[in-house]
């Protein structure tokens, strides 16, 4: 039963994340690729939509996925439907019953020897992952072919050098500070998609 | 310190907000904000400290302590955690409802908007620009939760380590968040227990002593530079 795998995968999700959206993102790539759900080109796309939209980043993504597996199903629509509802139900929950219980014991929790050893040892481990993210994105996105986790030279076929090209020009971008203010991401995105209509769509070119 | 208390206690009693005000000002929040948790926490600071006096902004910044040092979405966490305070049990549920609903609307009509698109030319040179700038976008919220992090050998052991395991191999990201946290416990009951041998044994030894207090000066003073 799908929805229930759905379900459980993403129960799992909202349970063992501490740090947000971004901090979601390495498990949900490695149950998009388990189960075959997404493809990591679909997934890129979509966190770019995903940071783009109104709501919590993590709930558009855990939404869209949640949509996209139900679609595939022979209910279609409807299935499309339920699929969103579970994911994101799931996602939810186990933050609607720890938050109540900790909100409750707020004082023993936040000087708690364990509890503050246990987010010490986390959130280092948090951070690499993101950072794992960071090389497994980035690579998909320049070398498509090219899998860290079965390195072989077939990897290195295809190369987008536009696309690095891109990468290395926004890094900076996005450091540019208005009246003391990063760029929003949303502009970003914007000018990121009407830079790849004007080189990719217009202009043709080839990486 | 016991006038903030008779401060919060004047904000519960005076005003028992409504379970439908409470879901409709979530429900807005969801909808305006970008992005994840820390974008809406500006947003919420300004709605329910400034504007409708529900929380002093001590109750904020505990409720962003235990949103960021739970497990879960921020922006969810913080819901619940404002709903949990004003309204209980239903509070938490309406606030949460309120916040993902915008979300799952919009994404829901979006995700076949976007399959219908998927082959389109124009669609795909999009996106292949927007896929660059989302690595971008991973890579600052690498550098912004990176600046967080608390500097040290056990630190970076475990980022490197999380980070070489998660890229290479297919090791389930969950246990590796569990044993992080399990070796976070550890660390903190060895380095407890060193302390206090340290203590008992200190008062034998009176140069090891000696030592131990010129070494603390020098912490001290590096971290008064490091505040200046």
């Amino acid at each position: 039963m799908i929805y229930l795998q759905l379900f459980w995968e993403y129960f799992k999700i909202g349970l063992f994340t501490i740090g947000g959206g971004y901090a979601m993102l390495p498990l949900v790539t490695q149950i998009v690729g388990k189960y075959g759900w997404l493809s990591e080109q679909e997934l890129i796309e979509f966190i770019g939509i995903a940071e783009s939209t109104p709501g919590p980043f993590a709930i558009n993504l855990a939404t869209f996925v949640g949509n996209t597996v139900g679609s595939a199903t022979e209910l279609g629509i409807f299935g499309g439907i339920l699929g969103a509802l579970v994911s994101t139900v799931a996602v939810v929950l186990p933050s609607l019953i720890i938050i109540i219980v900790v909100t409750l014991l707020f004082d023993k929790f936040k000087s708690n020897k364990y509890v503050q050893g246990a987010l010490k040892g986390i959130r280092p481990v948090v951070v690499g992952l993101i950072l794992s993210a960071v090389i497994s994105v980035a690579g998909k996105v320049v070398l498509p072919n090219f899998s860290f986790k079965n390195i072989s030279a077939g990897g290195f076929d295809k190369f987008n050098w536009i696309s690095l090209i891109l990468i290395l020009a926004f890094i900076p971008l996005s450091q540019i500070k208005i009246k003391g203010k990063k760029i929003h991401p949303i502009y970003l995105i914007l000018f990121s998609a009407v830079l790849g209509i004007v080189i990719f769509g217009a202009f043709g070119v080839q990486q | 310190m016991r006038q903030m208390k008779r401060q919060r206690q004047k904000l519960n009693n005076s005003h028992k907000v409504s379970l439908w005000l409470l879901f409709w000002t979530f429900f807005k929040t969801g909808l305006f904000t970008f992005g994840g948790g820390y974008a809406m926490i500006s947003i919420l600071e300004e709605e329910l400290v400034g504007k409708r006096k529900w929380l002093t902004s001590a109750d904020m910044l505990d409720m962003l302590v235990i949103a960021e040092s739970t497990p879960g979405v921020i922006a969810v966490n913080t819901a619940t955690g404002v709903g949990f305070r004003l309204r209980g049990v239903w509070g938490a549920i309406v606030a949460t409802l309120g916040v993902v609903l915008p979300s799952f609307v919009i994404i829901t009509a979006l995700t076949f908007f976007i399959r219908a698109f998927s082959q389109n030319v124009w669609y795909k040179a999009a996106f292949t620009g927007i896929q660059a700038c989302v690595s971008v976008l991973i890579v600052n919220a690498f550098v912004k939760m990176f600046s967080q992090l608390e500097r040290g050998w056990f630190s970076a052991l475990l980022l490197v380590a999380a980070f070489n395991v998660a890229l290479f191999t297919n090791f389930n990201v969950i246990f590796l968040i569990l044993i992080g946290g399990a070796a976070g416990i550890l660390y903190a009951v060895i380095a407890d227990a060193v302390c206090k041998k340290k203590n008992k044994t200190l008062p034998l030894s009176s140069s090891e002593r000696l030592e131990d207090e010129s070494a603390r000066q020098d912490d001290d003073g590096a971290n008064g530079g490091g505040n200046e």
